[in-house]
Parts: structure tokens; sequence; C-alpha cells
């Protein structure tokens, strides 16, 4: 056993699992929480017959379930992260999880960590729109003024950089746009927030989105953790991003109807300074949903470059159209099926088609 | 004067104090503190805090607070507080105070002993519609009490349940009474105002409701009580599984029964009619639609106002404790009465000691 996936049951864990099952992995570990649906996994190992996967169960703040999990790992594919929540409990499951995992990475002396970051931890609410975002542009400076999630992983990366100063193991980091896909949300962020009422306020109609398709990452997340150059960093977004409205449209033609209020930029910021306004009225009563700072990161219209992935030999496997109408299949067999609010079981469908990766020959994806 | 407060244990509870610490004249944060400096340091950033510290005896070495916020896990409470007495600070303690009555005595008497003033972190105690409610008994609307009700719904997928069904060492699990202990104070603290006795005779029943959602919780999650005093009693439900989440209080007076909803924050009266037969039944729910309407227009007055927040309560509470230190006034909350509460817990927890999982 020389692999490690921390958030092996989460969104992005199960494809990656799937990718590394793919390329011919043997024998897998899976970290996963004692309240974690391994219903994914499972189907997984069915898949595979031939692959072990073993699960670690625990939970990353434990020091000891951290080294029982990296006991014999040579690579490590760090994904758990807590994206929403109160903002003590992102940054306890995100950066002081990380803390446990790099103590135990300097003991166990594993080899390589990958890191799935996030392109939040760029500083782009002062960039003016158009510019390119590539891996050289700077980091937010102030990420507690735009979310906890970009607060928590930033400072989950600048972490990662500490502890790789100190030597013992070869880092890369990799910093995915919106990821979706088969079991994913409806919308990115980016593309607007529900409000009560059933009502998409959509932001940003004109901007490219910078989204990749789960298992367009996850191929990325494997190719870090076996070619990417140590301490190299990557943004991972795919090709021929659809437009936000675009996106919008083809989720309307697909899923369904969906009532929104398009809302320009510059009212996007008159909104956010009234928001912001009621807040320091209201003494912080209401929390503020939108402010400059953010709504300026998100929605100004910066452009994020995928070069140097592409440099690394990363091949866009499901291209864009095709990610997107499968999504949208999920969506709308979701919508239709599967209405459980709180618990949804329903397993994802295995993939149909046998293609292959023109570079690896791997296949890319297995007939059921 | 303005008090200068330190707080120790930045988890979830600790933003609710900060926000409201924050909003307050007669007080300001100068410090944080937790075991795990990260934890501070992220408080910090996100508040605006200059100082955090992962060493407590520093912090009060270095800062010198005149008053410590204590929202460290209760394991450590006790602990934590003696040190900041010690260092002559003044202490908030959130629920649960100890561990058990034996150790929330032995820190009464530390306070005590060393002429500082304690509170604990009981959130809905001030809440507006429980003072409101306090006014309105002083005022005899109710007449005697007879029976008491206090319900709590918990969430246990929500974010104050999930991280405890996600940890197999999460700290509510090794608390003695369990997740319980972590919510019980909330039920009871509502009740004990209305029981005059100092051990009112007590009956629990807890058990595991059998759930995809709990599987590996291993913990009961749903509790009822019942509390008999001389005069009065008090029926006491907490359910993780009930829907919609519900947290109220119905208090049953020989003249009128009166229902506080802590979730909309309404204070309604059981309607009665004066007039005869089917009529008067039929007038019943209209005088109870106008009560919520009239209350749901005074919240709406409130949000307009900015004073209709969840945390309201909090927000009395430590203008109250603050306004008690500096002008050498009486606590808000008497300390026996968290005394009753600790031993009213502790003999709970040991009637539903042992109790078996999954039997409903």
């Amino acid at each position: 056993m020389s692999i490690l996936v921390t958030g092996a049951s989460g969104f992005l864990g199960g494809a990656v699992v799937e990718r590394l099952l793919a390329h011919g992995e043997p024998s897998l570990r899976c970290f996963i929480r004692p309240s974690s649906n391994t219903a994914r996994l499972q189907e997984l190992q069915a898949g595979y017959p031939n692959a072990s996967l073993e699960f670690v169960v625990g939970n990353l703040t434990s020091a000891r379930d951290v080294c029982r999990a990296l006991d014999g790992i040579k690579t490590v594919y760090h994904l758990a992260a807590k994206m929403r929540g109160a903002p003590a409990t992102v940054f306890l499951n995100t950066v002081v999880a990380s803390k446990r995992l790099l103590d135990a990475t300097m003991k166990t002396k594993s080899q390589r960590v990958v890191l799935v970051s996030s392109l939040s931890v760029y500083g782009t609410s002062k960039l003016p729109c158009g510019r390119p975002i590539d891996e050289n542009t700077e980091l937010e400076q102030h990420p507690e003024k735009r979310d906890v999630y970009s607060h928590a992983k930033l400072r989950q990366e600048l972490l990662f950089r500490e502890y790789e100063a100190r030597g013992g193991f070869e880092l890369v980091i990799l910093r995915p746009g919106s990821i979706y896909g088969i079991g994913g949300k409806n919308f990115s962020g980016r593309v607007g927030i529900e409000v009560p009422g059933g009502w998409l306020l959509h932001f940003g109609r004109n901007n490219l989105l910078p989204i990749t398709y789960l298992d367009n990452c996850a191929e990325a997340v494997i190719l870090a953790g076996t070619k990417a150059a140590a301490g190299d960093i990557y943004n991972v977004i795919d090709d021929d991003l659809p437009t936000s409205a675009e996106y919008l449209n083809a989720y309307r033609s697909k899923v369904g109807r969906t009532r929104s209020i398009s809302v320009p930029f510059f009212i996007t910021m008159g909104l956010s300074s009234l928001a912001e306004k009621y807040q320091v009225y209201s003494q912080q009563r209401v929390p503020a949903l939108l402010t400059q700072y953010k709504s300026a990161a998100l929605w100004r219209g910066h452009r994020f470059s995928n070069e140097k992935l592409k440099s690394m030999g990363w091949l866009q496997i499901v291209p864009t159209r095709e990610a997107m109408q499968k999504t949208f299949e999920y969506l709308n067999h979701q919508k239709a099926n599967c209405s459980h609010p709180t618990f949804p079981l329903c397993p994802r469908p295995l993939s149909q088609v046998v293609r292959e990766n023109p570079s690896t020959g791997v296949a890319l994806e297995r007939g059921s | 004067m303005r008090l200068d407060i330190a707080l120790v244990g930045c988890g979830k509870a600790a933003d609710q104090h900060v926000s409201e610490i924050k909003k307050l004249k007669n007080a300001r944060i100068v410090a944080v503190c937790d075991r795990e400096l990260l934890m501070a340091e992220q408080l910090a950033i996100r508040y605006g805090i200059r100082e955090y510290y992962s060493d407590f005896d520093r912090m009060l070495q270095q800062v010198r607070p005149d008053v410590v916020h204590i929202t460290a896990p209760p394991q450590s409470h006790v602990t934590l507080a003696k040190k900041a007495l010690d260092a002559g600070c003044h202490i908030l303690v959130e629920k649960p105070l100890a561990l058990d009555h034996e150790e929330a005595e032995y820190l009464v008497d530390h306070v005590v002993r060393s002429n500082r003033k304690m509170t604990i972190g009981y959130t809905y105690y001030f809440d507006p519609i429980a003072r409101a409610m306090r006014t309105m008994i002083q005022e005899g609307v109710l007449g005697e009490i007879v029976h008491v009700e206090s319900f709590l719904g918990y969430d246990l997928s929500g974010p104050f349940g999930e991280p405890i069904l996600a940890d197999r060492a999460h700290w509510v699990r090794q608390l003695p009474g369990g997740l319980l202990q972590n919510i019980l104070d909330h039920l009871l603290n509502k009740i004990t105002e209305f029981i005059t006795e100092e051990r009112p005779t007590v009956y629990a029943h807890a058990w595991q409701r059998s759930d995809p959602f709990n599987a590996n919780l291993g913990l009961p999650d749903e509790l009822r009580v019942m509390i008999s005093g001389q005069t009065t009693s008090a029926h006491a439900t907490f359910s993780a599984h009930a829907r919609p989440l519900a947290h109220y209080l119905t208090i049953f007076g020989t003249k009128n029964t009166m229902h506080l909803d802590f979730i909309s924050s309404t204070m309604t009266f059981s309607s009665t009619s004066t007039l005869p037969g089917t009529i008067g039944r039929l007038s019943c729910a209209f005088g109870q639609a106008w009560q919520y309407f009239r209350e749901g227009g005074r919240n709406v007055i409130r949000f307009a106002r900015s004073q209709y927040h969840y945390l309201d309560g909090l927000n009395f509470l430590l203008t109250a404790f603050y306004d008690s230190i500096i002008h050498d006034t009486p606590v808000p909350i008497p300390h026996a009465e968290m005394l009753r509460i600790s031993a009213m817990m502790d003999e709970i927890f040991e009637q539903v000691r042992g109790t078996r999982l999954f039997v409903k």
C-alpha cells in the first residue's frame, strides 16, 4: 500500500480513487470519517475486483488516526477539507487537520504530498477585468474579507509551504476552479446566489466560468502525484469554458426552468455596498452575503490560465460540452427521482463509455 | 469604565461570544487563546483581535484581562477557571459549568473565595421573550404556575451535531452525560426558576433512536424528564429526531397559559373565548392568528431596528454581567441556580446511565 487519499468519500475523492484504479493502481488506502457515506467507494471496489481498497476510519484532527493512515505510504493525495459550516469547523477540518497530516508526514517519511487547494487563494479583488490569472499571480492578502473557505484554503496552503521548506517531502499544489459533475450541485457560486423563493441572482453573466469537470480534475490530481515537478503549483481548469450565462442557459434547457435575475457588475457592487452598510447598521446581525471585496474577486471578469497544467501533460479527458451534458443529465435524473432532501443515497451511475487517454493509453472510463 | 476581555477556547461558541462582545460599549476583546494556535489565529484575524496565544498562562500574564470567557470544552473548565480566578480575573464559563455537581460546587467555592464574579453562558435565559415572560409573570398574568413544558430539538446533521458524528473522539462523546450533557442546561434552565425545591423529584428516560444518520453516534439522543415539585411540575423533552426543529417553553398557570417559541421569537397565550358553544370554539383560531400576526409585526419592527437577533439573549447576559462587575452588583444568574441545575443533571445522568441503544 503506497497511496493514501484523504477525503476519499467526498465529491472529488471518489473520482480520484476511480481514476487511480483506472490507471491500474492495485491497492489504495482511503481515509474516511466515521460518518462518511462509503457507497461510492464500495461501488468502485466492486467494479475493480482485482484492486484492493483499504479504508482507514478516523479523523484527520487526531494525530493517532493520521499516523495510522500514513503508515507505509509514499504518496498522499490530500483532498479532505471542510467547505461549509461554522468558521471554526471549516478551519479545524481544513487547516488543523492539515497540520496533523503534515506532522505525521514528517515522521513517517512519505515522499510526495499532493495538496488540492483552490483558485480562491488568488488575490483577484484588486485586479482589473480581463486580467489573466496564472500560478504567479499574487495570493490573497485579506482572505478573511472574502469568505471563510478562501481564508482556510490559503492558510492551509501556507502551512504546507512552511512544512515543505523544512524538507522531508515533495509538495505539489493544485488549485482547481469550481468542480462540477455527477454527484455535484447545480451551480457554482460564481454563477450566482440562490435566494429564498427559488430565485437565482445571476452575477457576472459574460464572465468565463473557471470550472473543471470532476474527472478532468481527478486526472490532474493523479498527474500531480506522478509527473509534476516537486514544489510546483498548477491551476486546474478546463478548456472551452462557457460563460456564466451559457452555463445557466444550458442548465435551463437540460434540467429545467430556473428563475433568475441577471445583475450587471456595477449593480452587483452597488448591492454589495448596501449590504455592507446594512451589516454595519445592524451590528452584524445579518451576515453579509455580498461584500464589495468578495464581489470584485468573484465577478469582475478575470481569466484563469491552465497553460502550465497542460505543459505537464494534462489533457482534458472529457470535453466541456460533453461534461456539461453528463452533469445536466445527472441533475435531471436527481430532480426526477431522488428528492430526499437530507440524505441522498442515489449511487452515481457507473460510466458506460470506454475511451483511452491518448497520451497514456489508460482507460479513461470503464464499461460497467 | 471599559473591561478588557480575553477568551480561551476558539471553537464555534467563541465566535458567538466575540461577535457579541464587539457590539458592547463597556468591553473590548483584547486576546484569544486556544491550545491549537491556528484556531486562535483564525479567530483573531477574522475579528481584528491583535493578540492570540496557545499558552493560557502566558496570555493571563501578558494581557492581564479583567474578564476571561471560557469557551473551551467542559473537561477543561475548572482548570482554566481556577487559573483565571487566581490571576484576578472574573469569569464567564460556557455551559455546562463543569463535568458534575461536585466540580461545579468546587468552582463556585473558588469564585466566592477569590472574591470574583462568575456567570454561565445561558444564551436563551435572557432572550427577549424570556425577559418579557418574567415581566408578565410578575404582573400576575398567568396566576400561579401549575406546570411547565420545555422542549428542545437538535439537528445531528447541523453545525454542532455533524462534528460529533464525524469524530469518535469528539469531546462531547467524552462527557459523563454525552450529548445530553452538552445540551441539557438549555432545557433545564427554563424550568428551574419555576421549581422552588432545592432537590425536586426527577424521573428521566433516555434512548438512542435508530436512524441512518446517527448509526455511529453510540449515545442517547432522545431524553424525557419529569420533574415534580410541591406545587409545580415540569416536563423536559430533548429530541434529535423530531422535525421541524422546535425550541419552546409552555407555562401553564392558574389564570392563563403562555407559549414561548424561541425559534420565531414569539410569545402567545392559549386562546379562550367568552362567546358561547361552537361560536366560541370558532373564534379561538382567529384569536391565535391575531396573536401571531401581532408578534410577527413586532418582530419585523425589531428587525428593521436591528434588534431581532438570534444572540440577543447572550448580548443581554454579557451586558448585565459586565455591569455587575463595573458597579459591583449581583451577577445576572445566581450561583445557586447554576448549582441546582448541575445537581439535577447529575441525577438525570445517574438514571439514564446504561441506557440501551437502538431500543426504539
